[in-house]
């Protein structure tokens, strides 16, 4: 993967199995983003070699939405501000058929405590908690097969955490396909909350170590990415 | 670097309207035939579909009366509000002397230019609309002026009167046959507003592609008088130059003008709007959108604060969606009082990448999502309650023109 020049992300061999959810941990700019950016195919960063594999399809050269209606999903972390576009008008777009049964969207949106955002611009002048609130109700409009989140718990204070786990838990859940997705987080706050099936550290570009994520997560809480950076169980190898 | 042409860099020397040439068009004609019922009126499918993209419906609102300007005839029904009138200026002279001395031509100068000096010479007919003191009306009054020939001249005279804590909601569509492609279009309108009243008056123009028009409008709002002016230009004339003056002399008056526009190539815009904030504590806004598709698009307003706690902001934006074409952005602020509040900003761009990289993520395709953001950047706020819903599609047809890739 690279961005210009620059090679960003240095021979990333990630597999998520089906049914699956794991956790991605790094610290800042170990290019945890640029590898979901990747996934999404946004078009500032290019796949210099390999490949991108979801339901068994090379999906390199799918756009970002042909990618999107084949299953995957994003909530970003700093999504754009989009002045002019309410987010009902949004949810109108995106929901299908069955959300638009007034009833149906009506309760998630009391559920989640939704309806004041629905007639602002899209996340404009939202807080971090209200931002991931936002992201979250336009992917339960979708659920879809594969949920990637950008690190969900950055900017949210810890009592509005547990509503985000709820949620990022109401998504996954009721899938024919199964609980699958990758959420990335430096903090791990969010997997308090969540469950998560196993865990990778990425550091400088690469999937660094990989294994439980509760045992990782204590580790990365008491000694921080350092201990990580110094562990000898490097490429890719399950975390001890 | 952007190599210009030798057109281009002539626009740069020679940036402005195009001078008119009176003998290019057909002469003014004669003020035609004036009927209180549509009933006689035939119009094909053509018509009727160019009357509706601008607002006119026949079957809506028959309630506050309709006016229809379709060449040189006038085609109008009674309002069913007591209080409201609607008539043919020139009948309306004639039942009310009184007119010509307090409004005809007493806020729009007769001899500002040459088609001013047009309407004043030749008499011209058009709308006489008053709303009696304290009258609200609830519902749009829907007005249409419609050029039916090829390389014609309408040329008209509208006033329109809102006495003390009046209100009233017009809509005023311009449009022109749709195989014309050429004509010029003049449009004198006088707007008066009396202490406490309120006019909103929403334009809407859907011209052929050589059309020049020249509206020439100037309102007077008195004491905590409302006037707001949304004008939205769907499909330009080839050229029009308008600059319509607001006078707020009364004490807490405001105005607001909402001013969207699409560009076309070899199209001219040039839309402004002055107001002049001579009551204490009045305020005035301008808002202006346009989006350009590579014609020349001259945003322009100027707000004069020239009273006590007067307050003023003028916000002028575009966008550029394709790698042609001019959008020249002139806020602009006068203050003649120290008590003058005043601000403005403007802001010229593309379409933000990343915004439609956004939407994609989410699942809209991406002509999907530069179409929504378009939208959005033309939604300014404007009420849009109790408009045609025609006239809705419209505007998101503004959005929708945008097959372009914007990369």
């Amino acid at each position: 993967m690279a961005a210009g020049d620059k090679e960003i992300l240095k021979g990333v061999n990630l597999t998520i199995p089906d049914n699956e959810v794991h956790s991605l941990f790094g610290p800042n700019g170990s290019g945890k983003s640029v590898l979901i950016s990747a996934i999404m195919g946004y078009p500032e960063y290019e796949v210099t070699s390999g490949e991108i594999l979801f339901k068994g399809k090379n999906i390199n050269k799918l756009s970002i939405d042909e990618r999107v209606r084949l299953g995957l999903g994003i909530s970003e972390q700093r999504p754009p501000t989009i002045k002019g576009v309410k987010l009902r008008r949004l949810i109108e777009i995106l929901a299908p058929e069955k959300m638009r049964e007034k009833t149906l969207e009506k309760e998630l949106q009391q559920k989640f405590d939704m309806e004041k955002f629905l007639d602002r611009d899209i996340n404009d002048g939202l807080s971090g908690g209200e931002i991931k609130k936002s992201e979250l109700f336009l992917l339960l409009m979708k659920k879809p097969d594969f949920l990637i989140l950008d690190e969900p718990d950055s900017g949210v204070d810890p009592e509005h955490l547990k509503n985000i786990g709820e949620m990022i838990n109401e998504i996954l859940q009721n899938k024919d396909s199964g609980k699958n997705g990758l959420v990335v987080t430096h903090s791990a706050a969010i997997l308090d909350y969540i469950h998560t099936d196993k865990a990778h550290v990425m550091l400088d570009g690469k999937i660094h170590c990989s294994g439980n994520p509760v045992v990782m997560m204590e580790q990365i809480r008491k000694n921080g990415y350092k201990y990580c950076i110094t562990c000898q169980n490097r490429n890719g190898r399950d975390c001890i | 670097m952007k190599q210009l042409s030798d057109n281009e860099m002539k626009n740069m020397i020679q940036f402005g309207a195009k001078k008119v040439d009176f003998s290019e068009y057909g002469g003014v004609s004669d003020n035609g035939g004036s009927f209180n019922s549509f009933a006689g009126l035939s119009l094909d499918k053509n018509e009727k579909g160019s009357l509706k993209s601008v607002g006119f419906n026949f079957s809506g609102n028959p309630e506050p009366g309709k006016f229809l300007m379709y060449g040189a005839d006038i085609y109008h029904s009674a309002p069913c509000i007591p209080g409201v009138e609607i008539l043919p200026l020139r009948e309306a002279l004639l039942f009310y002397p009184e007119i010509k001395e307090k409004y005809y031509f007493r806020a729009v100068d007769k001899d500002q230019d040459e088609f001013t000096r047009l309407a004043s010479e030749k008499e011209r007919n058009g709308y006489f609309i008053r709303v009696r003191k304290d009258i609200k009306v609830e519902v749009p009054l829907h007005t249409a002026m419609f050029m039916r020939h090829e390389m014609g001249t309408m040329c008209l005279h509208n006033i329109v009167v809102l006495e003390d804590g009046a209100s009233l909601h017009l809509v005023t569509g311009c449009a022109s046959e749709c195989h014309l492609t050429g004509g010029l279009h003049v449009a004198v309108t006088e707007n008066f507003i009396g202490r406490g009243a309120r006019l909103t008056s929403t334009m809407i123009h859907d011209w052929g592609p050589q059309f020049v028009v020249r509206p020439r409008t100037a309102t007077i709002v008195g004491d905590e008088g409302v006037y707001v002016s949304n004008y939205y230009s769907v499909k330009p004339a080839g050229d029009i130059q308008m600059n319509p003056f607001t006078r707020l002399e009364g004490k807490n008056s405001s105005a607001k003008y909402m001013t969207v526009i699409a560009s076309f190539e070899n199209t001219y815009s040039n839309i402004g709007g002055t107001v002049l904030m001579s009551g204490e504590n009045s305020s005035a806004e301008l808002i202006s959108r346009a989006v350009n598709y590579g014609g020349t698009v001259v945003q322009t307003g100027l707000l004069i604060g020239a009273a006590k706690d007067a307050r003023a902001h003028v916000d002028c934006s575009g966008l550029m969606l394709t790698d042609s074409g001019i959008i020249e952005a002139v806020p602009g602020l006068r203050a003649m009082h120290p008590d003058a509040k005043m601000s403005h900003e403007a802001a010229i761009g593309r379409i933000n990448k990343g915004e439609v990289n956004y939407l994609q993520s989410k699942g809209l395709e991406e002509m999907q999502a530069v179409a929504l953001i378009i939208r959005g950047f033309l939604d300014i706020g404007i009420d849009s309650e109790g408009l045609d819903t025609e006239l809705e599609k419209t505007i998101s047809r503004m959005a929708e023109l945008s097959g372009h890739d914007p990369s």
